[in-house]
């Protein structure tokens, strides 16, 4: 039971690692229906950015804001540079166009930084607390934490501030929004910096567990499409709710089923994807949606 | 008194198709104009090229300033309110959010509020369904939606296409009777597509007739209603 309770915790700790990079997903596929296959990449970038900071003597709590508002920064000047001039492209272009951007980035970090996989200093101790006679990491209280207060600063920019409003409003009806004198091309652009922001902050949490390297986040990617697929890739929320889903049942799934043991887990975010895909395609919060043509 | 709104000669269509072939018309400051004709005439052509929508020749100008180049959202800011075909609304947000994109560049509040009290006492049905989603209102309330979104941007010039399409005659009259408020006791200036001439025409004080791209007609609101043979012709009733 104890045992149980312990890898419920860090289980929510990873799963809140995915949800932060699910929502960055679900943001983007949000404005423009579009899965960005490259959000993994800009996270690792972001998490270079962020230990260059750190690895020149700046402090981890300051290095983390400045990290994240360089990223936003990046994410806007991605969408103006690189998506704004195919904005009407075909959707299966801008996909290619964001596999295209991973592979730019991926390469681009090997340059700057060399592929040697770096030990990336977590800000909390190594040791555990004690409650409920189970102990918990302050490295899994921190994330959870962390990542709590980066999902609640979205939900309220989001639902209740003008330019959430305008985001969501630009995000859903393009042409009713102009209309009202939205600029949705900004509020896009918005999105992918909030996007690449949020991504970050998963970026951040992971690189301490895994080794900061290029290809850090290939596997964390793949738990944030389980997440946000699993969530409904429209939903916020369900982005939040699958990423906890997901990081609870692959670490129950290490454990409790022998064959997955550490090898298999992300074959179990895999399978997540499978199910949802044929069982409940809209994900748990997702609408049962028309096509838009 | 220079007109508000001033189309000259206006060309559009939509790639390859011309829609418009020259279309002239005027709307003063203050006014109420009726922009009638057939389906396919051109009516909401014309609409979409003045807020940006399609592309355009010709000149329309605004208060004097030709709107040539410049993005929908930068004619809005400048005092136009299009409630589109269809309405436009939001319906994945609540009433108030809906209302709130239409006020969300509207900085001064003592007198945003006085626009919030006055919409809610044209239409006090949106106030009881604030917190509702946009998607649960009938026809006639997302109209009414529709309308009090665009009262809230504080235009000059309120553009509506076919604000009665699809709804019960009774609806149709309430909601013209707001329109026709707005516009006297607000002073704001009304361009109103419809296909209910005959309702359009008592509104408005001028109108124009469009038949095929083009201006077929055009006169006083009373002398149109007058004219047989221009109301059996065009307006078809």
């Amino acid at each position: 039971m104890q045992e149980l309770f312990q890898l419920v915790v860090s289980g929510l700790a990873q799963g809140g690692i995915f949800a932060s990079l699910a929502l960055a997903l679900v943001l983007i596929y949000n404005a423009m229906g579009l899965v960005n296959f490259a959000q993994g990449e800009m996270a690792m970038f972001a998490t270079f950015i962020a230990f260059t900071l750190i690895s020149r003597g700046v402090s981890y709590w300051i290095a983390f804001p400045v990290t994240l508002v360089l990223a936003f920064g990046g994410g806007v000047a991605i969408q103006r540079l690189v998506i704004r001039p195919v904005e009407r492209a075909p959707v299966l272009t801008l996909v290619i166009i964001t596999l295209g951007m991973a592979t730019l980035i991926n390469g681009l970090a090997g340059v700057l930084f060399g592929y040697l996989p770096r030990a990336f200093d977590s800000p909390f101790p190594p040791s555990s607390v004690g409650l409920f006679g189970v102990y918990i990491g302050y490295q899994d209280l921190g994330v959870i934490g962390m990542s709590g207060l980066v999902l609640l600063a979205v939900y309220l920019l989001l639902q209740h501030t003008t330019v959430g409003l305008t985001m969501r409003a630009a995000a859903h009806h393009p042409e009713a929004s102009r209309l009202l004198g939205v600029s949705v091309s900004w509020m896009l652009a918005l999105g992918w910096g909030l996007a690449a922001a949020v991504g970050a902050v998963s970026g951040i949490m992971v690189a301490p567990v895994l080794l900061l390297e290029p290809n850090m986040m290939q596997t964390t990617i793949i738990y944030a499409f389980a997440a946000a697929v699993l969530g409904g890739i429209e939903s916020p929320l369900g982005a939040v709710v699958g990423g906890l889903m997901v990081g609870v049942t692959v670490n129950l799934a290490g454990v409790y089923l022998p064959f997955v043991g550490g090898d298999l887990q992300l074959a179990v975010a895999l399978a997540i994807i499978v199910a949802v895909l044929v069982i409940k395609p809209n994900g748990l919060f997702g609408r049962a949606s028309g096509r838009r043509v | 008194m220079t007109a508000l709104l001033e189309l000259e000669g206006v060309h559009a269509g939509y790639g390859p198709t011309s829609v418009l072939h020259g279309v002239s018309l005027e709307v003063p400051e203050g006014g109420a104009v009726s922009l009638l004709g057939a389906n396919g005439a051109g009516k909401t052509t014309t609409l979409r090229a003045i807020t940006g929508g399609v592309h355009w020749s010709g000149d329309i100008r605004f208060g004097g300033r030709s709107l040539h180049r410049m993005s929908t959202e930068q004619i809005v800011r400048r005092g136009i309110a299009h409630v589109p075909e269809g309405r436009g609304i939001c319906t994945e947000l609540t009433v108030d959010e809906n209302l709130k994109l239409g006020a969300h560049r509207r900085h001064n509040d003592a007198e945003l509020r006085k626009d919030y009290d006055r919409v809610f006492a044209y239409f006090p049905v949106l106030k009881e369904r604030r917190r509702l989603s946009a998607s649960t209102l009938s026809g006639g309330e997302q109209q009414m939606l529709a309308v009090a979104r665009a009262l809230l941007m504080k235009p000059r010039l309120m553009l509506l296409d076919e604000p009665s399409l699809g709804l019960a005659p009774m609806v149709v009259r309430a909601i013209f009777e707001i329109i026709r408020t707005i516009n006297r006791e607000n002073r704001v200036a009304v361009l109103l597509v419809e296909q209910n001439a005959r309702i359009a025409l008592e509104l408005s004080s001028h109108a124009y007739v469009l038949e095929v791209g083009r201006v077929a007609v055009e006169g006083e609101s009373g002398a149109l209603q007058g004219n047989e043979s221009v109301r059996r012709s065009y307006l078809g009733y």
